[in-house]
């Protein structure tokens, strides 16, 4: 069984990512700005209506426009456009004005069909039946023990309904990628993708050429959070106006409002839920009826019961269709609608129960379980209550001062998994210069990927990250882990760690006759050989006696290097303006373990950066339908809110890594502190208020609806 | 503008909505309409009786991190585009394309700029600097940027750089407060959630500028 270093050099330190000033100078090449010699414009054209079919298309005029050398039909006459955004057609031309011009110049008619874009207006009696079989697809409900039976034995109970809007993904490099075709057979494509394998794999099989034939490169790319795994659609037409154009490439990136109609979301999630506890404490029944919604298809569930134990539950989830862009995988698919409806609930019933919140989730933590999380969170949750000042500074719900702006604690706790996947690999090659090359097809979806590989080789070579040359975003290359379910890291280090171990060995196996030592009496520190633990030659000197031929090895992923599983817990501190309904954050304190991190300052980003992902779900983030003329009210940047520097509070966040943490390898930490965030936040917010905000966003509207409904229930009684 | 901006309410000098409407000088391109780009136009339409083609074109010489550059543009073409498409000038980004996320700041005539929304040959005779032409030394922005790893996937991070370099330079000599530099560099949007240390690098670089 293979060991991570038991005092490293580099691992776990702080270290700048390789390509962070090429990133902060303007000089990294992202998909979207690579301009290959000819290169054409591409432009989509797509569906304004919500749902339609197409009764003619005419492409006569477009095909004539100044600059324009391809155009191609994507949904022919007689076919159905069943969302806004939904694809039509693409141009190429020689501009980009002239392409959108163009694209505008198709004629296009339409018969307009009842459309429902709005879960409310999907389900409505005699809404109009927009999926084969009805709008409404349940599953079989999960059922736990004798939820019926014990909900009649619980002390206290409490039944309330939460919901979560659909939120889109907003990466800031929209999808596409550029194609180029080289002769009849060959593509090369330059795609802002999260899995270069994928891509290449989705191209070949298009335009049934081999693999081998296509290269998708993507040295670096902005932002996919679970939605760029594929060619797409575009990414494909891109490759069909290249073809039709004569092989000149074609540079197609959707536009803003495109990407929100289309390229992903989140979907949205709505719980009504009854939880039942003894008086002391104790969870003793959940009965829970939720829906989301994701476009036109399944997937909207996620995981209820969360986190606790529920000796008794049962669930029953149904997908609801609308005439909606497509969901996709969104950072932490599932946990963040799951973590924030099972923990407004656990919060609900801890203050009918009069018991805190903090003592109530312990109480409640699952045992037993692989790996045995309740430690870990018994851990976290005490730091976390410590930094926060739980016990001084947090009030009962509701009592919290007399004036108008009220300030309150909120918590919650997550899980994921971030596991390392079998068969990827990663080569390492020792010129004779000295130089040192990994080569995987991975990328970096701006998790520092290309960094955590250099760091390790640099570890074992007893070298500086920066002299590694960390080569990736080539689907050429040896297989590499794609960007999602915070796997990367976990899956790419033990293999970069074999990599350099074997490369290693093998230089010292070469090294050693001429230096009449054996192997063993051989190592290497800060840029030297060594024998026998005295300095022998630089490492240059030591590489240069390869004479002609380089050492290349692979490595091959390591079970033992990795593991799955983490805990972490999260507290909010805000103020709620009564009056206005305005929730600002005074502060974010969060704990989060994931075994053997490899590069600290990058980890804490991520870590950072789930957080302020969490917060805007928390907060700001909504996509706004229009039930009457089936459109988003908000494909933009501005009406779509996500927070800007002035609303960044003060972020603590604390790595739980005692040894026995480290020891179970290498996980993925990208997902798992997105998860808690938005649902923290209302717990703090609903503590402040004294009522729940049983929707999502805590924006000033739900705020003041949750504070009016109050009053009205105070009248009433 | 400014007192419709919850963001920009009491805020110190920093720059405001209004400036950066102002910059964009909207209004002043309609000037520069020329007489060749309504020729090509009306050629254009005379060509295509189809729907109307507003393709005409301008040579055009830009001032860009102190190169005089030549290009073709149309009178609509933004200066964001005519930056990446035309000079292949791709530090800033094109990300909402309307003035709302700040990835293609630029300065022009020292003031921060959103180039998505600003007109290409409204820019002719200014200097514009672009993140490429900083300084990308020890004492630079950029540093601090990489160093206090001021980015993630990086593509909101020419933005930041720029808007905070335009920051510091106009608050020369002063050491920010955090506060101060949240305020300067409200105009950005950044989705990674890296904000943190792209606070952490803008106050070092304020520190690192206040020493040089």
């Amino acid at each position: 069984m293979a060991s991570w270093p038991q005092n490293p050099r580099l691992i776990n330190t702080r270290i700048p990512r390789l390509d962070g000033m090429a990133k902060a100078s303007g000089r990294a090449k992202y998909p979207s700005d690579i301009q290959p010699e000819g290169m054409l414009y591409g432009v989509m054209l797509y569906s304004p209506h919500a749902n339609a079919t197409i009764t003619s298309i005419d492409t006569k005029a477009a095909e004539k426009m100044p600059g324009v050398k391809a155009v191609v039909v994507i949904t022919e006459a007689g076919k159905k456009v069943q969302y806004q955004g939904d694809d039509i057609a693409a141009v190429a031309a020689e501009t980009e004005e002239q392409a959108r011009d163009a694209a505008r110049a198709i004629k296009v008619e339409y018969q307009i069909l009842p459309h429902v874009v709005t879960e409310a207006q999907s389900m409505a009696a005699g809404a109009p039946e927009i999926v084969k079989g009805g709008n409404t697809r349940k599953a079989r409900a999960i059922t736990r023990g004798k939820p019926d039976e014990a909900m009649k034995t619980a002390d206290v109970t409490i039944e309330a309904t939460y919901a979560l809007p659909v939120i889109t993904h907003v990466c800031l490099e929209t999808h596409g990628l550029t194609a180029k075709w080289e002769g009849q057979d060959k593509l090369v494509a330059w795609a802002s993708t999260q899995s270069v394998r994928t891509v290449a794999g989705e191209l070949a099989q298009s335009f049934e050429i081999p693999t081998a034939n296509v290269t998708v490169l993507t040295e670096v790319m902005g932002g996919g959070f679970g939605s760029k795994f594929g060619a797409d659609i575009w990414g494909k037409t891109a490759a069909q106006l290249s073809q039709k154009a004569g092989g000149r490439p074609v540079r197609m990136f959707l536009d803003r409002v495109h990407e929100h109609l289309a390229a992903g979301n989140r979907p949205s999630a709505t719980g009504h839920v009854q939880l039942g506890a003894t008086k002391d404490g104790k969870l003793v029944a959940m009965i829970a009826e939720t829906h989301g919604t994701g476009g036109l298809q399944g997937g909207s569930q996620f995981p209820l019961p969360y986190i606790y134990d529920v000796p008794n539950s049962t669930r029953t989830h149904a997908d609801v269709f609308v005439n909606g862009g497509r969901l996709r995988a969104m950072r932490a698919p599932g946990h963040p609608q799951g973590c924030a409806i099972m923990e407004a609930a656990m919060d609900d019933l801890a203050d009918k129960l009069g018991i805190d919140p903090l003592e109530f989730r312990l109480k409640n933590l699952p045992s037993g379980q692989t790996p045995d999380l309740k430690p870990v969170y018994e851990a976290e949750v005490k730091m976390g209550a410590e930094l926060i000042g739980w016990k001084e500074n947090r009030k009962p719900r509701g009592q919290n001062g007399k004036g108008p702006i009220k300030r309150g604690l909120g918590m919650a706790l997550h899980t994921w998994a971030g596991r390392g996947v079998d068969g990827n690999q990663v080569s390492c090659t020792i010129n004779p210069d000295g130089s040192v090359e990994l080569k995987s097809a991975t990328q970096d979806i701006g998790t520092g990927a290309r960094t955590v590989l250099a760091i390790i080789a640099a570890e074992v070579l007893g070298l500086q990250p920066t002299d590694i040359y960390s080569n990736i975003g080539n689907s050429t290359f040896p297989p590499g882990q794609g960007s999602g379910g915070s796997t990367t890291t976990p899956s790419m280090s033990p293999p970069t760690y074999q990599a350099a171990i074997k490369a290693r060995d093998a230089l010292f196996a070469k090294l050693a006759p001429g230096l009449k030592v054996a192997p063993d009496d051989l190592s290497l520190a800060d840029g030297k050989l060594l024998v026998k633990g005295e300095v022998k030659m630089s490492w240059k000197d030591a590489c240069r006696k390869l004479g002609m031929m380089p050492i290349s090895v692979i490595g091959e992923f390591d079970q033992s290097l990795a593991s799955s599983g983490v805990g972490g817990c999260q507290f909010a501190d805000v103020s709620v303006d009564t009056e206005t309904g305005v929730v600002k954050l005074n502060k974010i304190v969060a704990i989060q373990d994931t075994g053997q991190v490899i590069d600290k300052l990058t980890w804490e980003s991520q870590v950072y950066g789930g957080i302020i992902g969490g917060l805007n779900y928390g907060l700001f983030e909504e996509r706004v339908m229009d039930p009457t003329t089936g459109v988003m009210l908000n494909p933009d940047m501005e009406l779509y809110k996500l927070a800007g520097a002035s609303d960044i509070p003060e972020i603590i966040v604390r790595c739980y890594e005692p040894d026995d943490q480290k020891r179970r390898g290498v996980i993925g930490v990208g997902e798992p502190p997105t998860v808690s965030t938005a649902a923290a936040i209302a717990n703090a917010v609903t503590n402040a208020i004294g009522v729940r905000v049983a929707e999502w966003p805590m924006s000033p509207r739900n705020v003041l609806n949750a504070l009016a409904s109050k009053s009205q229930n105070q009248r009433e009684a | 503008m400014t007192e419709h901006d919850p963001k920009s309410q009491g805020g110190p000098s920093g720059p405001s909505r209004r400036d950066f409407l102002r910059g964009s000088g909207l209004a002043a391109a309609t000037a520069v309409f020329t007489a060749q780009a309504t020729t090509a136009i009306e050629e254009a339409q005379a060509a295509e009786a189809g729907p109307a083609v507003l393709s005409g074109e301008v040579k055009l010489t830009l001032q860009v991190n102190g190169e005089a550059r030549t290009c073709t543009v149309e009178p609509r073409s933004t200066l964001l585009d005519t930056l990446r498409n035309r000079l292949d000038i791709t530090g800033p980004k094109r990300v909402c394309d309307r003035a709302s996320c700040g990835a293609c700041t630029t300065i022009i005539d020292g003031a921060p700029v959103y180039s998505c929304t600003t007109l290409a040959v409204s820019c002719q005779g200014k200097t514009i600097e672009t993140v490429e032409g900083f300084d990308t030394g020890e004492s630079g922005i950029p540093h601090a940027f990489h160093q206090n790893d001021g980015l993630m996937c990086g593509y909101c991070t020419p933005g930041f750089v720029t808007a905070c370099k335009a920051y510091l330079d106009k608050n020369k000599g002063k050491e920010p407060t955090l506060e101060e530099i949240k305020q300067g560099l409200d105009g950005n949007i950044c989705r990674c959630g890296t904000y943190i240390g792209v606070f952490q690098a803008a106050l070092a670089a304020a520190k690192a500028m206040k020493g040089a």
